[in-house]
Formats: structure tokens, C-alpha cells, sequence
């Protein structure tokens, strides 16, 4: 991972996707969660590694190297569909529990959002069960420490508090 | 439709005239709102009632007479009220830009940093963060403020229905949790009623359940009641006392709710261009016509003409 501990005023500028890009690496910086924990389980930081190496490999096309998401991703494609939003933690992803970014990540966004057309695909049959709990294990290690506050605070993150 | 009250309209009037708006409005080619359209917004503040559109008016005793009020410079779009601060309005106004009043509208004062030159066709303020404010401009999408109106920034585009990406015509800030952390916006679009949750994650259509729970397999599906599918959404109105509490005004006249949108039952046969619900009591309302202001405290049943525009 690229430090972009030199840039913390960063963390603020969320609003310009080039800001958004430039920025993204900030919030792999100072405040990152001590502890990422996954359906309830402590994601070791081994398993992390091997995280952000299927990262690069399955999610980083679409959702940016340094999870930033697609240009311009609020806006909606010519197809009518919405392009992949930033994991980092300027997008929405950490509105999602666990059992939700499992769901969307093995299944499809239509498994938990009936009849909904989106271009993410289901890794379903592509990765494993543990695959995708380390690739989300390190998606939520470099959520800023606020947008991991919210996620936990989630309805869908009782079962794990 | 069972019984419309005879004062002062008689009855006979009354359905002659809905039944008139009726065939007008359903001839073809005029889905889009009446024209003449005299008021394009109404909303409760403080206990009043405001109208806004080519007239401005008010009234302070929930919609029954109407006194001619100060209007903001240009032609309001739509208007939207802080819950919490009697008499703070904010109107935007065709071509552009957002009016705010502190006084009921006797001054007001320009704002809405970072919008486009746009009309804003639709405004809500968020039920549950009251300087949250939301807008919607067509052929773009939604635009939010976190700072009572000063400085807005895009947030989402406009929703798909129907095979094309639909306008926003009227929003409402829902009180209920979307399960996601926050509460839900819903929308009245040119093809229907969408909503999205507050984190603008994704539209979706109103079901029963949050928006991320799919029917487990093998559950009994629960019963959903639409509103009449395609058809264009012109004012929509969530009641802050009971967030369940909801009517939207189409073309095929005024739907309630009782359960989020769930569940839609035709209450007036009436095209309103309007409506507003007292935040305290889902049972009074206030509509819109382009010929009249009616009210209603029965939560729709029944309406009373106050205002002929
Ligand atoms: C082909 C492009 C593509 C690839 C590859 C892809 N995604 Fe996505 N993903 C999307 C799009 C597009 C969306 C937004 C769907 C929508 O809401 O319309 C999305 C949404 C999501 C969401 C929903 C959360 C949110 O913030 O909206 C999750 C979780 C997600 N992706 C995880 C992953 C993971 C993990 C991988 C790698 C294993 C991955 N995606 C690979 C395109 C992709």
C-alpha cells in the first residue's frame, strides 16, 4: 500500500472524484481500525494481505486501485446503470453490514435488492466464502475509523455487537 | 369513494368539477401537470399553512380561509419548511436558486451555493436532520445540503424506471429506518414512486421490507398494493407525527397509505397540483387544484373547498 499519511488534510475533501482520487490513500492512514473483525470474527492481518492481493485482482477494475471507485460514480452510465462506488469509505459502502457486503459481493446486489439491474458481478462460484471475508476483511481495515463507527452501528451488525 | 361533505361546494359541484379534471387530465398527451397551474407548493410551518405558486397564500387555521401573503422575487417551483423553526420557508424558484424566509415569507433572502442555474423541481427538508435539505432538478438529479440551504453538492443521479431515467417531481423525507442506518427519501418521479435510502446507496421500489432484505425463499410474499403502475407522481407528503402516513396526488387523483407506501388506496378522485399534511395529525390535509384549495380532516375521506384561485 501507497502511504498518504503526508496528505491527512485530505480526509475532509471528499466531494471532487479527482480530490476523491488523490485523497483516497489518506484513509489508510493514521486512523485506521485496530481491529477489523467479520460476521463477528477477528480478521487476522494475514488474512488481510491475502485480502488486498484478491482486491487487486477481482474488485480493483471496477472499484479502483486504491478502492476509489469509478470517475464520476454518482452519475449513471448510458446503460442506466450506476457505476462502482468507492470502497474507501467516501462512498456508501460502510451503510452496508456485513451480512449485506457478503450478500452483494457473493450473490449479486439483486440478492438483496429484488429485480435490481447492476453490472457488480456475483463472485458466486468465482471465490470462496473465505475469499470474500478477506477481501471485505480489507475493505473495512482501510474504512476511516468514523464511516467503521457507523457500520457497526448498523441494525444489520446487532447479531455481532 | 364513498362521501364527499356538502359545504360550501355542493356535492353535485364537487364531482362535476373532479369529473371535468378527471377527462381533461386523461386525455392523451397530458400527463404533465395542468396548466395554469396556480399553486405548485404547499406546506405546513409553525401551524400554518403556506401556498405558493402563481398566488402565495396563507392560512392559520390548517387550510379553512386564506389570506393573500408576500411572495419571493420570480415563480416558485416548490417549497419545502423546517420542522422545528416556525415560519423558516424555503422556496426555489423557476430558472434557478432557492429563496429562504425566517418570517413566513414576509422577507426572504437568496441562497443555494453550488447549484446549477436549474429549477429546482422538488424540495424536502430531511425529517430527521432538519438542516439536511434535498432537491431534485430534472434531467439531473439529487442535490443535498447539509447546511439549512447554504452550499449543496450532487448526490445521486435520477432513478430508472421504465426502461429511462425519470424526473423527480415532488420528494418526501420519511421517518422510517431504511435499515441502513438512516431513514428513507422517497420520491414521486414522471413514472412513479421510488425511494432511496438517505445514504444514497441505490432507488429502489417500495416494499415491505427494509432495503436490503430480500424475501427468504419459502416465505409467504406480503400483500403490496402499488400505486397504478406508470403513472406520473405530482406531490408527495409523509405526515412527521406518523412517517407511515402518506398520499401522493397523480393524475388519477389522491392515494393514501398507511404503511410506508405499501399499501395505496384511491381517497379523492380529485388532480391536485399539491398537497401538504400537518405534521401532527395525519388526518389534516391540505390540496391543491388548479381551480381551487381544498381541505380535508378525515385523512382524505372527506373535502371541503377554502380557497377558489
Ligand atoms: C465489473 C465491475 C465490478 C467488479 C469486478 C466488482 N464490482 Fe462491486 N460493484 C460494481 C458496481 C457497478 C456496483 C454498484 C451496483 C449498484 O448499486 O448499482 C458494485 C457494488 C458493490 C458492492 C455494494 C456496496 C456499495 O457500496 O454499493 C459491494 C459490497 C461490492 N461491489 C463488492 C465488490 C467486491 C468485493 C468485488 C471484488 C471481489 C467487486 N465488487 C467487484 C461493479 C463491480
Amino acid at each position: 500500500m501507497n502511504d498518504f499519511r503526508a496528505f491527512p488534510g485530505c480526509r475532509k475533501a471528499t466531494g471532487g472524484a479527482l480530490l476523491a482520487a488523490i485523497c483516497s490513500g489518506a484513509v489508510s492512514g493514521p486512523s485506521l481500525a485496530e481491529e477489523v473483525t467479520f460476521l463477528g470474527e477477528t480478521v487476522p492481518d494475514a488474512t488481510i494481505r491475502q485480502g488486498e492481493v484478491l482486491y487487486g485482482e477481482y474488485c480493483a477494475d471496477c472499484h479502483g486501485v486504491n478502492r476509489e471507485g469509478a470517475p464520476n460514480w454518482r452519475r449513471r452510465l448510458e446503460s442506466g446503470r450506476m457505476p462502482a462506488p468507492p470502497q474507501d469509505g467516501t462512498g456508501h459502502s460502510f451503510t452496508h453490514s456485513d451480512p449485506d457486503l457478503f450478500a452483494m459481493t457473493k450473490l449479486g446486489i439483486d440478492a438483496v435488492v429484488p429485480g435490481y439491474e447492476s453490472d457488480m458481478p456475483a463472485f458466486d462460484g468465482v471465490l470462496t466464502d473465505s475469499d470474500i471475508v478477506a477481501i471485505l476483511g480489507f475493505v473495512k481495515k482501510h474504512w476511516p475509523e468514523d464511516k467503521g463507527a457507523i457500520q457497526a452501528g448498523l441494525p444489520g451488525m446487532a447479531a455481532f455487537r | 369513494m364513498s362521501e364527499y361533505h356538502s359545504a360550501p361546494m355542493s356535492r353535485r359541484t364537487f364531482f362535476g368539477s373532479a369529473a371535468g379534471l378527471w377527462a381533461a387530465i386523461h386525455a392523451p398527451g397530458l400527463w404533465a401537470q395542468p396548466a395554469g397551474t396556480a399553486v405548485t407548493g404547499l406546506v405546513f410551518s409553525g401551524g400554518d399553512v403556506l401556498a405558493f405558486g402563481n398566488r402565495s397564500l396563507r392560512s392559520s387555521d390548517r387550510g379553512a380561509t386564506w389570506t393573500t401573503h408576500p411572495v419571493p422575487d420570480g415563480q416558485p417551483a416548490a417549497v419545502t419548511s423546517h420542522p422545528a423553526r416556525p415560519g423558516r420557508l424555503f422556496v426555489s424558484i423557476e430558472g434557478g436558486g432557492v429563496e429562504v424566509s425566517e418570517d413566513f415569507g414576509q422577507s426572504w433572502r437568496r441562497q443555494g451555493q453550488g447549484l446549477p442555474d436549474r429549477t429546482l423541481d422538488a424540495l424536502a427538508n430531511s425529517a430527521k436532520n432538519p438542516d439536511t435539505l434535498y432537491a431534485a432538478i430534472g434531467g439531473d438529479g439529487l442535490w443535498r445540503s447539509e447546511d439549512a440551504g447554504e452550499t449543496w453538492e450532487f448526490v445521486m443521479d435520477r432513478p430508472f424506471l421504465s426502461g429511462s431515467e425519470q424526473d423527480v417531481r415532488t420528494l418526501a423525507s420519511v421517518d422510517l429506518a431504511s435499515g441502513m442506518g438512516g431513514i428513507w427519501l422517497y420520491a414521486g418521479t414522471s413514472a412513479g414512486l421510488q425511494r432511496v435510502p438517505d445514504c444514497f446507496c441505490r432507488w429502489q421500489d417500495v416494499q415491505p421490507q427494509g432495503a436490503l432484505d430480500a424475501l427468504v425463499e419459502g416465505e409467504k410474499a406480503p400483500t403490496v398494493m402499488p400505486l397504478p403502475e406508470g403513472e406520473p407522481v405530482n406531490a408527495l407528503v409523509s405526515c412527521a407525527a406518523s412517517p407511515e402516513r402518506l398520499y401522493a396526488a397523480l393524475p388519477s387523483g389522491v392515494w393514501a397509505s398507511a404503511d410506508g407506501g405499501v399499501i395505496w388506496s384511491k381517497a379523492a378522485p380529485f388532480v391536485a397540483t399539491a398537497l401538504a399534511v400537518d405534521p401532527s395529525d395525519a388526518d389534516t390535509l391540505v390540496a391543491a387544484t388548479p381551480a381551487d384549495l381544498f381541505h380535508s380532516r378525515d385523512g382524505g375521506q372527506s373535502w371541503v373547498v377554502s380557497a377558489i384561485l
